[in-house]
């Protein structure tokens, strides 16, 4: 069978959420692979849960947010900017390839746009393979992590 | 964990539109052995009474203490199903939501992909719902006055209304008078009634009730807050600032014309016979109808969708403009019995009540209708110096097949109707957002055409999208309603989604201090620590993923919680432990 | 080459009759009932357009009024109430009136007055010409043979005199319907054989007219058949048997039997026609313009008055057959020589004509179509 990657999406429930939900509404067909979870805000993202995720099988992680000036919380989506910079270089730290973790923005209204990088992404990460961490790395100690242990890493 | 609770799981055909591509039996059997799944069923229609009754009947007879419903987005049914554990004695927010049409079963074609996407999202509810906890709603107090954005025939009637039911209100304008759009213009479709009267009445009303606090030359510049308890800055021309308290706000900015030199081809600013709708409403107005040379019109060519319907320009209908020209046909024929107006449309779209009507009379009035592709505008340009007419419209005409010369003193160009260049402040300032076209967005198209995303935030007319006077006036009237609903409560439900920092946990860095939009948190220094005011809280949970220290939970939005879906969503996708 | 829109087209061919043209809309149902619109000619439908859009030479080059009968189905049809059928018919007066290079016909269809003044002048010239003659030469208690008031030889000479005029009249109206329809159409070449080869359809749809027949209803046009046919044997048996036809008091059966016969139909069709214009019984009957009413008028006292003639000399009253004989002439002269070119009867050579000229373009366009798609702004189809 071929390879489907499986890409876990953290969606802000203003813009992007919205935006993809009009996707559906607008019948824009796009790849099957992203599983969704709503966040309040880009802002909320935190680093924990894209390591979290790449740990527990993930083969990409897409963080979708509202445009720049545009976010319900005023500066949430500038907070998720910054802390991807940050994260980004972690994840080098770790092996995961660049094209694995993406901030995108998208609106309420550009299901379509939203459809395409799923399609884009998803076609990135076939190419790509699957995500193999390095096998000594104990990335999450347990079945039910200890959040702050990431966070240690990223913050300090 | 899971082993102690007792969820029941949900999964909804939507008729056809979720089970025409996902086998719902399928996912149902994958999930319900699952621990702490009590019962897993399928119905047709979840959110019919009947489904709604499967679940409240399951909580009693199963002993259910969580509910996981696969069906459409939460945006669509969540709070009818809140409602629905409620009702049987469940704390609301006991329930998950998994989002199996809108982001899989109506973007997916694949049925063996989308059965296991679903199965993931359903999963991942499960694993959620798991986590969480009962929470309390809380009430605020309603402040009942009211701020209304613009001084249009939408912000006038919601002013004057509210006013009439004995409520204080501030208006706000931008410019130095009020009337907004339809203060330039003459008569109004279909039924010819002076824009004039519908208007003088409402403006004196507006400025002579002391309930009514109009404020000209003014802006919104701020606002914080939430609903019923908003802080409103509104900044004067000369720059002073005042803050307002107020409930709600009901934004009714309006829109701005096309600008037709734009389209090129149609002559806009190169021919001064050639002018826009508003301009000859102005000539209309002071009764002046003649040519940039002051000989009177003997043909005036009226062009439809300028700027409308067009994929470079607008894409969407400005819905007005056809019974404006219909109108005008009226106009220009009791002003210049004798001249001959064309018009050239892409399609009539004289819909509604008196629509078809001023149709047909226009039409006896021996308009010419001329009908033009909508990406193929006309060319206009001079005529010959022997001609008897000014100006030359070349239309490709489609029902005839023929490229037509069309005698013209005098070009009207029907400009379409564009958000306002400011919109996106005004968006940002109260918080709602626009579409790709920079309309603002409403709640629910259908269910919730005034409410927005924001609580005690309202739309009204234009700025919402394109509209005529009686859609205008009956969102405004909507927007009173909504309002006085409110007011009638006298108080608000403050979200339960709120941040929560634990004082055993929070080091007092103030890292977060610095980060909330809201500044709804703030340093106590005497216990050395953070607290977050929950009634200013908005719960984006940005200080809950930088605090250092892990000591803010973000209620509902708990990392365990997303931690758990996450593991929910990848526990089937992956060989990986 | 963008064509010039005349707003004023309409009010002009309201002049000629037409009727509510700004109701329609171009749903198209008036063509889809019509059992003639075709792929080529697409009536009435595109008459209309051209009408509404005011292009003259678009509406002036045009055939497709004269392919049109008036059965009055597209009229009942209109859901805007709008009257095709009467627009098209209009269109017809409107044609007739470009055609006719004197600008009579165009005074005569706008002007009830101008026509029945013309009519009344001719109707009084002759009168006066044909008494000042019969007292000069004859006597008027003589009707037939020797010393005839109106000898017989005389009139016939006469009458062919009128006819030779009234052909050459009519010919260059036909020669310039020709010019305007299909002669001056740079797109549509019609190869000089076909002329030839197709010419038997004028004749044909002028005897038979066989297209007529094929409308839905059949009764409009066993009516219209039964008049021309018996307006045809009249013709004949006067400009070939006239000394037969007058010669008495004895009946000559082999000529008169066809005399009795075509006047029953006349007198039987016209009093019909102008029955029903008064009752309105048939959608074409609906609406009258004047000279709808002057020609049938004209035409049932031209019948009246030949008969009376006819019955006076068979009884012997002389005198009184000589002087119905002048008012019967009084009626015929202006009938034919103002009608003949310039209104209604022109329309017995026009209709053949155009049923020949569709032929020739329908063959033309439907040959090039197969081999390629015309493009739609350059196909002048009528």
């Amino acid at each position: 069978m071929e390879y489907e990657p499986t890409i876990v999406g953290f969606l802000c429930n203003w813009c992007s959420y919205t935006g993809a939900d009009l996707a559906g509404t607008a019948r824009i067909k796009h790849r099957p692979n992203l599983r969704v979870i709503r966040v309040m805000c880009s802002g909320r993202v935190d680093p924990t849960f894209i390591m979290q995720a790449f740990a527990s099988g993930a083969d990409g992680v897409m963080i979708c947010g509202c445009h720049p000036g545009d976010c319900h919380y005023l500066e949430g989506n500038d907070k998720a900017y910054r802390r991807f910079q940050l994260l980004k270089k972690l994840m080098a730290a770790y092996g995961i390839e660049d094209q694995r973790l993406r901030l995108e923005w998208v609106s309420a209204s550009e299901g379509e746009r939203f459809a395409r990088l799923v399609d884009t992404m998803t076609a990135e990460l076939k190419e790509l393979g699957p995500l193999k961490l390095p096998p000594d790395l104990s990335l999450v100690p347990g079945p039910c992590p200890d959040p702050t242990a990431v966070r240690e890493v990223t913050h300090g | 964990m899971n082993q102690e609770c007792r969820i029941g799981v949900y999964i909804c055909n939507c008729g056809t539109n979720i089970a025409k591509v996902i086998d719902a039996e399928g996912v149902r059997n994958k999930v319900a052995d699952l621990p702490g799944v009590a019962c897993a069923r399928t119905y047709e229609y979840m959110c019919s009474n009947p489904g709604q009754e499967m679940i409240t009947r399951d909580i009693h007879e199963h002993g259910l203490d969580r509910v996981v419903v696969a069906a459409c987005s939460p945006r669509m049914h969540e709070p009818t199903f809140r409602k629905a554990l409620e009702s049987a004695g469940l704390n609301p927010f006991m329930l998950e939501i998994a989002n199996i049409r809108e982001q899989c079963s109506w973007v997916h074609d694949d049925r063996a992909k989308a059965t296991a996407k679903a199965a993931d999202l359903t999963h991942a509810a499960i694993r959620r719902v798991a986590r969480h906890v009962p929470l309390e709603k809380q009430e605020a107090p309603y402040t009942p006055v009211t701020m209304v954005l613009g001084g249009g025939i939408a912000g006038l009637t919601v002013a004057v209304e509210l006013a009439d039911a004995g409520q204080k209100v501030h208006l706000i304008e931008r410019e130095s008078r009020l009337g907004g759009n339809l203060g330039r213009v003459d008569l109004t479709a279909p039924y010819l009634d002076s824009a004039r009267d519908l208007l003088a009445e409402k403006v004196v009303l507006a400025e002579t009730n002391p309930r009514i606090d109009v404020r000209l030359r003014s802006t919104l510049t701020d606002l914080m807050g939430f609903v019923g308890n908003f802080t409103a800055t509104v900044t004067h021309q000369d720059g002073s600032d005042t803050e307002i308290p107020v409930g709600s706000v009901v934004v009714c900015t309006g829109y701005r014309e096309f600008d037709a030199s734009r389209i090129e081809r149609l002559g806009y600013g190169r021919h001064p016979d050639v002018i826009t709708s508003f301009e000859l409403e102005q000539r209309l107005r002071s009764g002046k109808m003649e040519t940039a040379d002051g000989r009177v019109p003997n043909y005036v060519s009226i062009v439809h969708c300028v700027g409308s319907r067009n994929a470079k320009y607008h894409t969407y209908c400005s819905r007005v403009c056809c019974m404006t020209a219909l109108k005008y046909g009226h106009e220009i024929k009791s002003a210049l019995p004798r001249a001959m107006v064309t018009d050239l449309y892409v399609d009539m779209l004289s819909f509604g009540k008196g629509g078809e009507d001023l149709y047909r009379r226009t039409s006896e009035l021996k308009t010419m209708f001329l009908m033009f592709e909508k990406e193929d505008y006309p060319v206009v340009r001079a005529a010959e110096a022997d001609d008897d007419c000014g100006l030359l419209v070349q239309v490709h005409e489609r029902l005839s097949g023929e490229t037509i010369d069309v005698p013209a003193d005098l070009v009207v160009l029907m400009v379409g109707m564009q958000a306002r260049s400011d919109s996106d402040q005004v968006a940002r300032t109260v918080g709602i957002s626009q579409d790709a076209e920079g309309w603002f967005i409403e709640s629910h198209p259908k269910l919730a055409p005034v409410s927005t995303p924001t609580e005690g935030v309202f739309i009204a007319g234009c700025c919402q999208s394109p509209k005529d006077i009686p859609d205008t006036v009956a969102q405004a009237r909507a927007s009173v309603a909504m309002v006085l609903g409110f007011i009638a409560q006298g108080k608000v439900e403050v979200d339960a989604r709120f941040a929560q920092v634990d004082g055993d946990l929070c080091s007092g860095c103030r890292v977060c201090n610095e980060l909330c939009p809201y500044t709804a948190i703030s340093y106590d220094p005497d216990e050395g620590r953070s607290e977050v005011q929950s009634a200013l809280c908005k719960a984006c949970g940005t200080c809950v993923a930088a605090c250092p220290s892990g000591a803010i939970t973000a209620r509902h939005f708990t990392d365990e919680q997303i931690l758990e879906q996450i593991e929910g969503v990848l526990a089937w996708s992956t060989s990986q432990p | 080459m963008a064509i010039r829109a005349n707003p004023h087209l309409i009010d002009e061919l309201e002049k000629y009759g037409a009727q509510d043209v700004v109701k329609c809309y171009h749903c198209g149902n008036c063509s889809a009932t019509c059992p003639f619109s075709g792929e080529v000619f697409v009536f009435p439908r595109k008459s209309m357009r051209y009408l509404q859009l005011g292009l003259s030479s678009r509406l002036q080059g045009n055939l497709e009024p004269w392919l049109c009968y008036y059965c009055g189905e597209c009229s009942e049809e209109c859901p805007r109430g709008a009257e095709p059928g009467e627009t098209m018919m209009s269109m017809r007066r409107w044609l007739t009136a470009r055609y006719d290079f004197t600008g009579i016909s165009g005074l005569f269809y706008r002007s009830a007055k101008a026509e029945l003044l013309a009519i009344a002048l001719v109707a009084i010239l002759t009168g006066l010409g044909l008494t000042l003659f019969g007292l000069a030469q004859g006597n008027i208690n003589v009707y037939d043979g020797p010393g005839a008031f109106l000898p017989a030889e005389n009139i016939h000479i006469f009458d062919w005199i009128m006819a030779g005029v009234l052909v050459v009249l009519l010919g260059i109206n036909c020669v310039r319907m020709w010019w305007y329809t299909v002669g001056s159409d740079k797109e549509v070449r019609i190869p000089p054989g076909d002329y030839l080869k197709q010419f038997f359809l004028v004749p044909w749809h002028f005897f038979t007219q066989r297209r007529y027949s094929q409308c839905d209803r059949k009764q409009p046009w066993a009516v219209h058949l039964v008049l021309m046919l018996s307006y045809l044997t009249m013709l004949i048996l006067i400009m070939f048997f006239l000394h037969r036809v007058q010669h008495g008091p004895d009946i000559d059966w082999k000529v008169h039997a066809f005399g009795y016969v075509a006047a029953v139909g006349l007198v039987g069709t016209t009093i019909f026609a102008l029955a029903g214009r008064v009752r309105k019984t048939w959608t074409h009957y609906k609406h009258s313009h004047e000279t709808d009413w002057i020609f049938l008028v004209l035409l049932l006292v031209v019948s009246l008055t030949g008969i009376a003639q006819h019955v006076l000399h068979r009884g012997g009253w002389e005198v009184a057959a000589n002087i119905v004989y002048i008012a019967h002439m009084m009626g015929v002269v202006p009938m034919l020589v103002l009608e003949v070119p310039f209104s209604k009867w022109s329309h017995m050579a026009y209709r053949p004509l155009a049923m020949y000229f569709s032929t020739l373009r329908e063959k033309v366009l439907l040959a090039e179509e197969k081999t390629e798609p015309r493009p739609q702004s350059a196909a002048q189809t009528a």
